[in-house]
């Protein structure tokens, strides 16, 4: 019993944490229809906020609070300098920001050297859960995902920016001529998705190896929940992270880690091959 | 595709600049620049699956990783029944990832085939899965990979002589590079690859016109997959050793900016973009260190975003086929 309560613990918080890594990629995925290969890289660049942070004496809370903000910056210059060229050539944006990702990871190897930094917990405590002890941070993190996901979610679909936001991806000219603004939209958008990004890299710094590697790690399992879910919704997004995290933590508490990701990215092929819109079928024809 | 005026002379001469290297460049350099052709043959089976036929493959280095490993599973004399040979080893690598190309391309692209994004992120997970299974079977080596790769060799039994001299080797390198490249622009040229770019260019209206759109794309991803083996396995017998990071996403990203450096729509330009970059590499990144690949990072970024042909794509690229070039078809 509390095994099966552990495991379930431990796939929730999977499940959540990799939430909060997708929700960035899949507003640049779904609604701006660019493919973000750097997101890792700006998960990455959030957590060595921390790690930025704490080394010049600031504490955690502050650089959980920065990282967005500093990430947000960086998206809104990647956005000018880069993607903003490559809007119309859907498949360069995925090597764009392919080669926008090998350079970010490089430019933090030179920063901060090839090896490990260690953040520290903020919150060591553990507390009971129905005769299971559990660490706060990890409930913290759950919180947190939760917050991010329905921040996004009433942004896009109950605020008027976010209805802007949405006419500008829906029918781009017509927005123009209704007199929006789209370039200052794809702007707030970009940046938009890349403060999330940095803020899943602050959030996960502290129980995570902070390296230059680990970004990737993230990445294909980010991908994999948005192909499965569906990009079209953010429901879809919920659906597909919960089946990847899920099988991810069953299997690999029967088997081990590294069968864990060769079985559930080889699932999610099989589900993207028999749904290419995703289960929930997303709206849009590509 | 527009010409360059002089495409067809550059081409002659790259080839004629190329098969004269011996005469000025060290042996050692020698040695380096058969591995980096090997590399070259890679590119140039990316190009034609992403350049001519508009499929961008994020897992390319499964398929030479496949033919590696195969070739030396079978010259090592690993695999009972099939003999060591050379010749059958390379087979293998031509074969077996041409093989797993077809399948998967079937499985991939029949009936509602995968969108170009989708076919990207699936083949990177491919990557991945790949990487991992390899690390973890010991059958072939696990995480260390197989070690004491024989190099080339000729004749049999008794009067088997293995080739280590660097200006032969290279020459055969080179010949089997010159082999692909006509091959595969060949096939380019042929009416087939008018109907491979007829995908790339618009798969609605192509499959409208009654072509079986998956079939080509299959087709295309079976033939590049092949071509990919095999460098992968002309590769091995040079640098001795096999392993996973053959397969996986490290290297299908090099082939990537190679080939987009290079410039994807011709052959002979994916060809030296990943000899340029490699013989650079060699070149600079000691110097560089971090550097290197922060600097490779930019400049891939920078020619995606302005130059899509890549750098070489306009200088090396060749006039249409003639039957394509004729001044007004009558038609029917």
């Amino acid at each position: 019993m509390a095994q099966a309560l552990l495991v379930a613990l431990d796939a929730s918080n999977f499940m959540l944490a990799l939430l909060l890594v997708t929700l960035g990629l899949v507003i640049l995925f779904g609604l701006m229809n660019v493919i973000n290969m750097a997101h890792g890289e700006m998960f990455l660049l959030g957590a060595y906020a921390v790690v930025l942070v704490q080394r010049y004496g600031g504490s955690f809370w502050l650089a959980l609070a920065l990282a967005p903000l500093a990430l947000g910056v960086i998206g809104l210059v990647i956005e000018e300098v880069v993607i903003r060229h490559v809007y119309h050539r859907f498949i360069d944006t995925i090597l764009a920001t392919w080669g926008l990702s090998i350079s970010l990871k490089q430019a933090v190897i030179i920063a901060f050297g090839p090896t490990a930094q260690q953040v520290h917990n903020p919150l060591p405590q553990t507390v009971e859960i129905l005769g299971t002890l559990y660490p706060v941070y990890r409930l913290f993190i759950m919180a947190v995902a939760v917050l991010a996901a329905a921040g996004t979610f009433l942004l896009f679909y109950q605020t008027s920016l976010g209805l802007v936001a949405r006419a500008v991806i829906a029918n781009r000219p017509m927005a123009g001529s209704l007199g929006l603004n789209t370039r200052r939209m794809d702007r707030m958008t970009f940046a938009f998705g890349a403060a999330l990004a940095g803020l899943a890299g602050a959030v996960m710094a502290p129980l995570m190896s902070v390296d230059p590697q680990m970004g990737v790690g993230f990445l294909i399992p980010a991908f994999l929940s948005i192909l499965v879910g569906g990009t079209g919704t953010l429901l879809g997004t919920l659906l597909g992270t919960t089946l990847i995290a899920g099988a991810g933590t069953v299997v690999s508490s029967i088997w081990s880690q590294i069968t864990a990701q060769i079985v559930v990215f080889a699932l999610a092929i099989v589900v993207i091959r028999l749904f290419p819109q995703g289960l929930t079928g997303g709206s849009q024809e590509r | 595709m527009k010409s360059a005026p002089a495409g067809f002379e550059l081409t002659v001469a790259v080839w004629l600049l190329l098969a004269a290297c011996p005469l000025t460049v060290s042996e050692w350099r020698i040695s380096q620049l058969s591995q980096i052709t090997s590399y070259g043959i890679f590119a140039m089976s990316l190009a034609f699956l992403w350049g001519q036929t508009g499929l961008l493959c994020f897992g390319h280095a499964i398929f030479f990783g496949v033919g590696a490993y195969a070739m030396a599973l079978i010259t090592k004399g690993l695999l009972p029944g099939v003999g060591d040979s050379t010749v059958t080893g390379l087979l293998a690598a031509t074969l077996l990832p041409g093989l797993v190309a077809l399948i998967a391309g079937t499985l991939v692209f029949r009936g509602r085939s995968l969108s170009g994004a989708y076919f990207a992120i699936v083949t990177l997970a491919a990557a991945a899965i790949a990487e991992r299974a390899a690390s973890h079977w010991s059958l072939i080596g696990g995480f260390n990979g197989l070690l004491d790769v024989p190099p080339l060799r000729y004749g049999v039994g008794a009067n088997r002589v293995e080739l280590l001299a660097p200006v032969p080797v290279y020459y055969v390198v080179l010949g089997a590079a010159g082999a692909m490249y006509g091959l595969l622009l060949w096939l380019e040229r042929s009416p087939l690859g008018t109907a491979l770019r007829a995908v790339r260019d618009n798969e609605q209206r192509t499959s409208y016109f009654g072509f079986d759109v998956s079939v080509y794309k299959t087709l295309s991803l079976a033939l590049s997959g092949g071509v990919a083996g095999f460098a992968g396995g002309l590769f091995v017998t040079q640098f001795g050793f096999v392993s996973p990071a053959l397969i996986g996403v490290p290297l299908s990203t090099e082939v990537l900016i190679w080939t987009a450096l290079g410039g994807r729509e011709v052959l002979l330009a994916a060809f030296l973009g990943a000899l340029a970059v490699r013989s650079v590499e060699s070149v600079l990144s000691e110097a560089l260190g971090y550097y290197w690949l922060l600097a490779l990072g930019v400049l891939f970024v920078a020619s995606v975003v302005i130059f899509p042909r890549g750098l070489l794509g306009r200088l090396l690229a060749l006039s249409l086929p003639r039957r394509m070039a004729a001044p007004a078809d009558p038609g029917p």
